[in-house]
């Protein structure tokens, strides 16, 4: 009895197993009879803890959907935030696959054709700063690099900190840059660099915290760090002005600073009333009040 | 009689299963990568020492990350073999029973540690000693790799000359014994010679498993498509593909490039696998 049995359950196994391919298809289809009270969250990791902070409040303040609305039913609120860099968001939000995409980068219009009913959201501004350890002597000599001098140093035209300023040690300039690929680094090829490549010896970091942590640790590094990075590491890490301009909050929402990145949401179709209505709470002063505490500049 | 064919089928159906979900990822790498091969051909991916897979003129070139893939993953085992094997050799030979049974677990823990904390340690105190005692201007480097991949396989030296060592020991204790051959004179003259070719089949599985190591490594070599040497930053395979995965566009030929990477690296790793599948049916295992 107990071989049957199983037998039974193992078959049971494969069969689950070649199923789970089929499943899809008919969950679309349900979600729109039933009430969805989980959302999904899916892209840049500079956004995502933002994200994930307002979701929080948000669930820790309400639990159920009954609590935010009484037309709603009681069904736990479940809002799903996951990492994986801009394009993963607009792929994601392509596939289907998510129901809303994270982008710190500007979405390209090929990538906008792409989307049926593209919607976005702008949350808030960060920029890139040129960051340098707290112990670099340039910060005595001189604060202020213009983008020739940034460009010239991350294409390894200036090897050592010397050429780049008389007086400074000949150290060699520790480049630290983001995965070539990914979102930060366009920005920065796009508003600094050009046509010129980033030198073949620039340390590629996997995340924003890696590189932050890099130029803490090192004296000689210099890379482009987030602004929200910068404001969570004072005294740790300090930004060099470009062109005469600092990276304040005042420059970065005149548009003076110019190596800067919006911080999207994006949705392809219609909002159902339980996704305007979190969308609505990021877009709140409440939610703004979040994206300055995790160091970046609130759109409103 | 029944219910021994039915089980008979369903075990078959497992296997069937297993090795076609294997096949079809072989199959969906390979099909990935095929665009990439037809912009640079097969040579091509080995030309030169330009990796540039973005821009109007892509250069698809892995040469520099083949190469550093080979150069940490031998240096790890350089480093770690003569350890691993003395290991082996004390814990075979020498230590007692207790102290055995106390160390061999201990061993095979490290082996289930997750690699990102062994790449934190790595950062934090082989890339941060580089930097503060030698005059590096950073400590990313393929040595920092190599040394963090070394602790990483050690275990898997270890048990595999471990096992070899111990039966050899075993059967032979109580001859050399009563020879009045000393412990030393047999692990020279007998243990060692015996276990030669386990020795070289864990040196070659730890090889493996460190071609394959993805987090640690990328965490303390740089990631700078370079040729690799010794103190220089380099670039692994795996840590390009995790590192410009999540970046490239799908479709892209930036995409295709790094299946065809992936499909460089196992292919790789299938030639050191036949190679411990070759040596292990020489060895008595």
């Amino acid at each position: 009895m107990k071989r049957i049995w199983s037998l039974i359950v193992a078959s049971m196994m494969i069969l689950s197993l070649a199923l789970t391919g089929c499943s899809q298809q008919p969950a679309e289809d349900a979600s729109k009879d039933e009430f969805k009270s989980q959302i999904f969250f899916k892209g840049s990791s500079t956004l995502a803890p933002v994200v994930s902070q307002i979701a929080t409040e948000f669930i820790d303040a309400n639990e159920t959907w009954n609590k935010v609305n009484a037309d709603f039913p009681e069904k736990s609120i479940d809002l799903f935030v996951s990492a994986g860099g801009s394009s993963a968001g607009v792929k994601a939000i392509i596939d289907g696959t998510s129901d809303f995409g994270m982008v710190s980068r500007e979405v390209k219009d090929e990538e906008k054709e792409k989307i049926a009913d593209y919607k976005e959201f702008r949350l808030g501004l960060d920029v890139l700063t040129i960051s340098v350890n707290p112990e670099n002597p340039i910060l005595d000599v001189k604060k202020n690099l213009t983008t020739e001098e940034v460009m010239k140093i991350f294409s390894g035209e200036y090897k050592y900190w010397d050429e780049v300023a008389p007086g400074l040690p000949h150290n060699e300039i520790v480049v630290v840059t983001r995965d070539i690929g990914g979102g930060a680094h366009q920005v920065f090829q796009d508003k600094v660099m050009g046509d010129a490549q980033v030198k073949a010896e620039a340390i590629q970091e996997p995340s924003m915290g890696a590189l932050v942590t890099k130029i803490m640790e090192n004296k000689d590094a210099i890379g482009y760090a987030s602004y929200g990075f910068v404001n969570q590491n004072v005294g740790k890490i300090t930004p060099l002005e470009v062109d005469g301009i600092a990276p304040t909050e005042g420059n970065i929402i005149s548009g003076a600073y110019k190596i800067s990145r919006p911080l999207i949401v994006i949705k392809s179709g219609e909002l159902l009333p339980q996704e305007q209505l979190f969308v609505d709470l990021m877009l709140s002063e409440e939610g703004m009040k979040t994206v300055e505490k995790m160091g970046y500049v609130p759109a409103k | 009689m029944k219910s021994d064919k039915a089980f008979e089928l369903i075990i078959k159906m497992f296997t069937l299963v297993s090795v076609t979900i294997l096949g079809f990822i072989i199959f969906f790498i390979g099909a990935e990568s095929i665009p990439a091969f037809r912009h640079s051909g097969v040579a091509g991916f080995f030309a030169n020492e330009r990796w540039h897979p973005i821009g109007a003129e892509p250069v698809l070139s892995i040469l520099p990350m083949v190469l550093a893939t080979v150069y940490v993953s031998f240096l790890a085992v350089a480093i770690a073999l003569p350890i691993g094997v003395g290991t082996a050799v004390f814990l075979s030979c020498i230590a007692g029973e207790s102290a055995r049974r106390v160390l061999k677990p201990f061993i095979d823990l490290m082996a289930g540690l997750p690699s990102v904390v062994f790449g934190f340690m790595g950062l934090i105190v082989v890339v941060g000693y580089f930097e503060r005692h030698f005059s590096m201007s950073s400590g990313e480097s393929a040595l920092a790799g190599g040394i963090v991949l070394a602790i990483m396989i050690l275990p898997y030296i270890v048990s595999t000359c471990d096992t070899t060592m111990a039966g050899i020991m075993k059967s032979y204790k109580i001859s050399s014994d009563s020879l009045g051959v000393s412990k030393w004179h047999m692990v020279r003259y007998l243990v060692l010679p015996a276990a030669k070719r386990s020795v070289l089949a864990g040196a070659v599985l730890a090889l493996a498993r460190g071609m394959g190591e993805t987090m640690a490594v990328m965490m303390v070599i740089g990631n700078s498509p370079l040729l690799p040497r010794l103190l220089g930053k380099c670039e692994t395979i795996p840590a390009l593909i995790a590192l410009e995965m999540g970046g490239a566009p799908v479709g892209s030929l930036h995409y295709h490039a790094l299946f065809a990477a992936g499909l460089i690296l196992i292919i790789m790793r299938f030639a050191v696998s036949m190679a411990v599948w070759r040596i292990k049916r020489g060895a008595d295992l």
